[in-house]
């Protein structure tokens, strides 16, 4: 009975499908094994080949085997364990802590020029232990801390950064535009500066991962008085919810994860599905960042941070970003300048020479941190 | 060439060999190791010594000192320190104290060795080794009789071998001497058999004299998998054997991986792999400058049709340089680096067997159990 049916049914879907496409554009589909398939790590290196040996020249062949090759990693101490103890253990490993050292070596004589202490630049509170250039020896997995959270979190070293770089002070009101997977969240409330928290991410199943981290690291006392707030909107419409409100903002955009891209197959950006969206993270980053900007008190500091090494996704989205607010929104920003910063964690860090706005780590074997781009702002009306 | 040369040779030694009989095996018999260009003056008080032992062989002291300076004016022994007969025997009366005093270890205790050794002494002269190194061979320790000596020897000689490296190979590895005849025999006509003879048999003796000593079962196994798994010709079986004889020394599943790698990974034809002596290297170091360059961005595989997007370098300077020179040449890297990426290639290659072990387990493990497991299996990763 229903299989004469069934098959008007198919022979009507072939006609309407038929009258669908316009003949030009009509082809009997090829088996796919006549065409290539690459996996999409593979069109990720094609793509960086193509670009970065146009962009960083001599450097590149440098960075991409370091891209290829392990990742270091840095274990910031969490400040809500009893953390004397682990920071013992981790100088028993050989590990230091980078931040510190970077400060303790800071010489004011030699940088009079720069009237700012870097105790007063960077995020106070700070703890992170890397192995020593050359180094390559692994973190062992974090323990169970005596108020049941982990005791040091796993991650690039280079990602603290960012967090130094937005230089927090105690009271601070501060958001995190793009906070999933959470690592630059925790260590914005390592600082123990944030008055408030806005953590922020798009989708859910980031956010999801982000209280997760959240969870098994800040103890639930400390969670509620800090007042951290989890979301999960749209980051882009920031301006128009709550502008003009907090002190410090983190703009840690999705990019095309150079490292990630390279190694992971799953979900990645890279994938021949996924190229719109690749073409249209420039533009979806420059909207973040001027929401972000947006929602600074004037005064305020906003850095911008990917881990892409991408002039396109770096440099041009704050340059064009600066653009768009003073030409629409009569809002004047101001490059700040973290010369100085290089200079304080260059033992620990390769920087990029050559960047026009911000600073970029590029990842060296002997440091294989990164890569990093931040740049800090300053929202002046 | 080497079999043109043989006549020349023989005839040289012939007269070299009536010239300076007597002195020799007198010499030999002390076990002395005296170098008898630089000692002659010496050896005729050992030779005067000597003689009252050897009955049918007894000469004056003058007699031979006649002989012996008749045939140094004669020519072709300059280096000797002779100039006249005076002077020699002024020369021996001064040392004869000295000779005295040497330890004695001949073993000339039974009566009919002597004339045996003398044989044999003659037949190595013949064959045209060195006094000096018959002195030498005749003394390694355990040695076998004489007989046996000049029987291996002549095998040798017979496989195409010439004197100075038979001579080398029996120092370095003294085992060699301790073979039974038959099965050098044996295995030399199996070599023939390969294609080793005739003069290519001398690199193969220098750098693995273990092929006369290894188990045939094992010089079958590689060269089973040469032939069967790697798919080399005959000749080129022979070529491989020749150039790179430490084969025989590899595990042959290894051998074969090394082939793979270097055909599949890397993209090298068998004619290359033979011509560029490719098994000489270890496949440690093949990887670890092979996969370096690659990660680079500076060696691509080739595709089957053998093309590259951009020029491989040779496979001698990536393999046949040192690395100093691999490095400032063909990587264009500095040494500092490449310390840590063999480092990290190290722990990845480690890591990756003991994953494949740990699979393998799992695989013997679970045989039983349904693919409904791996779903779950997939969530928790």
């Amino acid at each position: 009975m229903a299989a004469p049916i069934l098959k008007g049914v198919r022979e009507l879907m072939r006609l309407v499908d038929l009258a669908l496409v316009p003949r030009r554009h009509r082809h009997k589909k090829k088996w796919a094994a006549t065409e290539p398939k690459f996996p999409a790590s593979q069109l990720a290196l094609q793509n960086f080949d193509m670009t970065y040996s146009v962009q960083f020249g001599d450097l590149w062949p440098s960075i991409r085997v370091s891209l290829l090759s392990e990742q270091k990693y840095g274990a910031l101490v969490n400040n809500f364990a009893a953390s004397d103890h682990v920071s013992a253990k981790l100088e028993q490993l050989n590990a230091k802590d980078f931040v510190n050292e970077a400060i303790s070596h800071w010489d004011p004589e030699a940088e009079s020029d720069h009237s700012v202490a870097p105790s007063t630049a960077c995020s106070p509170n700070l703890r992170c232990f890397t192995f020593a250039r050359g180094d390559v020896s692994r973190f062992p997995p974090a323990r169970l801390g005596s108020l049941g959270v982990l005791d040091y979190y796993l991650m690039d070293a280079a990602s603290l950064l960012p967090v130094l770089a937005l230089g927090l002070h105690p009271g601070d009101t501060v958001l995190d535009l793009c906070a999933a997977p959470g690592g630059k969240t925790l260590a914005l409330l390592q600082t123990l500066c944030c008055r408030n928290l806005a953590a922020n991410d798009l989708s859910t199943s980031r956010t999801g991962r982000l209280r997760k981290v959240l969870q098994s690291y800040v103890p639930q006392g400390i969670r509620e008085r800090n007042q951290i707030r989890v979301t999960s909107w749209d980051g882009r419409k920031w301006g128009e919810l709550e502008g003009d409100t907090y002190d410090r903002v983190l703009v840690d955009v999705p990019c095309t994860t150079d490292r990630h891209s390279l190694h992971e197959e799953e979900n990645n950006i890279f994938q021949r599905s996924r190229k719109k969206e690749r073409q249209m993270l420039p533009m979806l980053q420059l909207q973040l960042l001027a929401a972000g900007l947006l929602a600074t008190k004037p005064g305020g500091h906003v850095v911008y941070s990917t881990c892409s090494l991408s002039h396109l996704q770096n440099e041009y989205v704050v340059q064009g970003t600066i653009e768009l607010l003073a030409n629409q929104y009569s809002i004047k920003v101001q490059v700040e300048d973290l010369s100085h910063f290089r200079k304080l964690f260059m033992d620990t860090f390769c920087f990029f020479q050559s960047c026009q706005v911000g600073e970029l780590v590029l990842p060296n074997l002997i440091a294989n941190f990164g890569p990093m781009y931040f740049c800090k702002m300053r929202r002046l009306t | 060439m080497e079999k043109d040369r043989m006549p020349e040779v023989r005839g040289r030694t012939e007269r070299y060999f009536r010239r300076h009989l007597h002195l020799h095996a007198m010499a030999v018999f002390g076990r002395q190791v005296l170098g008898l260009h630089h000692h002659i003056p010496l050896t005729w008080v050992r030779l005067a010594k000597l003689t009252p032992h050897l009955g049918e062989q007894k000469r004056t002291t003058a007699s031979l000192l006649r002989k012996l300076t008749t045939a140094s004016n004669g020519g072709g022994f300059e280096e000797l320190p002779l100039v006249g007969p005076k002077k020699c025997v002024q020369q021996l009366q001064c040392q004869a104290n000295l000779v005295y005093c040497l330890p004695e270890k001949q073993g000339t205790s039974v009566d009919g060795e002597p004339r045996r050794l003398e044989k044999v002494v003659c037949s190595l002269l013949d064959m045209g080794f060195s006094d000096a190194h018959i002195n030498e061979l005749l003394s390694i320790q355990p040695g076998p009789s004489p007989q046996q000596l000049l029987d291996l020897i002549s095998e040798f000689i017979l496989l195409g071998v010439n004197p100075e490296p038979v001579y080398v190979a029996l120092k370095q590895s003294p085992q060699l001497l301790n073979l039974p005849v038959v099965q050098v025999k044996k295995r030399s006509s199996y070599l023939r058999k390969l294609g080793l003879g005739e003069g290519k048999l001398k690199r193969v003796l220098h750098s693995c004299p273990e092929i006369f000593t290894m188990r045939q079962r094992d010089v079958d196994e590689v060269v089973q998998v040469l032939k069967e798994k790697c798919l080399f010709t005959v000749q080129q079986v022979t070529e491989i054997l020749h150039r790179c004889p430490n084969v025989l020394r590899e595990d042959p599943s290894e051998l074969e991986y090394k082939f793979q790698y270097g055909y599949f990974r890397m993209g090298i034809k068998h004619v290359d792999v033979v011509r560029t002596e490719f098994f000489k290297y270890s496949l440690t170091k093949i990887k670890q400058r092979h996969v370096y360059l690659e990660r680079l961005g500076r060696y691509q595989t080739p595709d089957k049709k053998g093309q590259t997007q951009i020029a491989n370098p040779l496979l001698k300077d990536i393999l046949r340089i040192s690395e100093a020179e691999f490095l400032a040449k063909t990587a264009c890297s500095s040494a500092e680096e490449f310390v840590v990426f063999k480092k990290l290639l190290a722990l990845e290659e480690e890591e990756l067997e003991s994953s494949m072990s740990e699979e393998e387990e799992e695989e013997e493990d679970e045989d039983e159990e349904e693919d409904e497991d791996e779903d779950k299996d997939e969530e928790q990763l």
